[in-house]
């Protein structure tokens, strides 16, 4: 091979993405050429270089933002096989429209997503020989990212014990006039507290509130990421009564994946409860 | 109790493609990291990042439906990422322009002062005015291509070019990277 194709193989190369043939052709060069081993050098440093993460990373409003149109989405959107178009484009910041209580509900969506990184934080990629230290600083410096996001929450998480969170969230829910807070609390804890008496709890005092969207809304999001049986149930009993059509999608989904019998058969009652002919 | 095993992006953009719309939710936690700072060395700045960040999952939840099956979704998001990048740096006026040297200090907004800051910002903040000095394309090409998750065959089709023309393509924006990094250098040892 000739310098010029071995260098534009290079970055291919030193990321493990060439076939093993080629590698050991390249290698064959670069081992017997000064020239291609200074170069192979310099990428690799500015490859580095480009695979570090920025020095600034997202504001929490990005995470609010796409939970909100998320949440938007979800409370607004007709069942897909009926949609032949897409909708007509709406303006970007749309969301920022919305009222302040789909702002909150975009606060409670934001909880549902820590949980998700919290309960099944994916597998790093594993990284290749070559770029293993980049790689794996990326996902340490990302993790801290939102390590940082979450900090709040986990340390008041972790200082107070089951029935401390248990009997917050019972005495917000024996408040006559529960503020907007408090309510959020509420979601926050279905999403994200680790004791299944908590979030059950949670939901229980949900009902008085049933009428939001935001907790509609927070309810069907966090129903396919609870672990819990038990709880799943309760929530599925609560869109029942709530009469919240938007989670039909999450329980058709749950009425033939949930692994646990009692659940795939409550989302199948439910789903007869809230399909059209009931309306 | 769903999947115990984490859902594919792939599965997951389906799902959300049929109506299962909280799915986004996972995706965005996943990806929004790596898609932020692809955004910030593409734009140089991090409101306009941000924006477009919050832009292509709007609109990856607006055009769902065209998600295909055999669809790879790294592929789908960049590809959608690149097209709202090009469409904010035709509207902004901060789109990306060669950067004094003499003002690094403040390509970042919301910094601490340069004084304050490792060894290691200096070069971050170098890369970022030699990137912002290549040309749109080439800065598009080089960063696809460190995305580890894309083959070159896909930053070519995201590109609309061929493979070979992507690769060779990458590899001059880097020299040529390099190059405007030691120039940056230099000027600010000078």
């Amino acid at each position: 091979m000739k310098c010029e194709a071995v260098q534009e193989r290079m970055m291919e190369w030193m990321d493990g993405r060439v076939p093993p043939d080629l590698a050991n052709e390249l290698k064959a060069h670069v081992d017997a050429c000064p020239g291609c081993q200074a170069e192979l050098a310099a990428t690799q440093r500015f490859a580095r270089l480009l695979d570090r993460p920025p020095a600034v990373s997202p504001t929490p409003e990005l995470r609010k933002g796409v939970y909100a149109m998320i949440a938007e989405e979800m409370a607004g959107a007709p069942a897909p096989a009926r949609r032949a178009e897409p909708r007509p484009a709406r303006p970007a910041w749309a969301w920022l429209r919305l009222p302040a209580v789909q702002a909150l509900a975009a606060c409670a969506l934001v909880a549902a997503g820590y949980l998700a990184g919290l309960r099944r934080a994916p597998a790093p990629t594993p990284p290749t020989a070559a770029s293993a230290p980049a790689t794996q600083q990326d996902v340490a410096e990302i993790r801290a990212q939102i390590g940082q996001l979450v900090g709040y929450t986990l340390e008041q998480q972790e200082h107070a014990s089951a029935d401390q969170r248990l009997e917050t969230v019972l005495t917000t829910a024996a408040e006559p006039k529960p503020n907007q807070n408090a309510i959020d609390s509420l979601i926050t804890a279905l999403a994200m507290d680790p004791s299944v008496n908590v979030r059950l709890s949670a939901v229980q005092a949900l009902y008085a509130h049933a009428d939001q969207p935001i907790v509609r809304t927070a309810v069907a999001v966090s129903l396919p990421r609870e672990s819990s049986p038990l709880v799943q149930l309760a929530m599925i009993d609560f869109l029942t009564a709530a009469r919240d059509r938007s989670a039909i999608p999450v329980l058709t989904k749950l009425s033939t994946t949930a692994d646990d019998p009692s659940v795939k058969e409550a989302a199948g009652r439910a789903l007869a409860q809230l399909e059209p002919a009931h309306f | 109790m769903l999947d115990a095993t984490p859902a594919s992006d792939h599965a997951l953009m389906l799902a959300v493609r049929n109506g299962r719309l909280e799915a986004m939710g996972e995706l965005f936690e996943r990806h929004h990291g790596a898609l932020f700072g692809f955004l910030f060395k593409l734009l140089g700045e991090r409101t306009a990042a941000e924006d477009v960040a919050q832009i292509v999952f709007q609109r990856m939840l607006k055009y769902r439906h065209t998600y295909r099956e055999e669809g790879h979704f790294s592929a789908w998001m960049y590809h959608m990422a690149r097209r709202c990048a090009a469409d904010q740096a035709r509207k902004s006026a901060r789109a990306p322009a060669p950067t004094d040297p003499s003002t690094l200090d403040s390509a970042a907004d919301a910094q601490p002062a340069a004084a304050d800051l490792a060894a290691a910002r200096d070069d971050r903040d170098l890369l970022q005015a030699a990137l912002a000095r290549l040309e749109p394309a080439d800065r598009e090409v080089l960063l696809l291509s460190r995305l580890q998750e894309l083959s070159f065959a896909e930053v070519a089709d995201i590109m609309e070019c061929s493979a070979g023309a992507a690769r060779v393509r990458a590899h001059r924006a880097m020299q040529t990277l390099r190059a405007h990094f030691f120039q940056l250098q230099q000027k600010v040892a000078s």
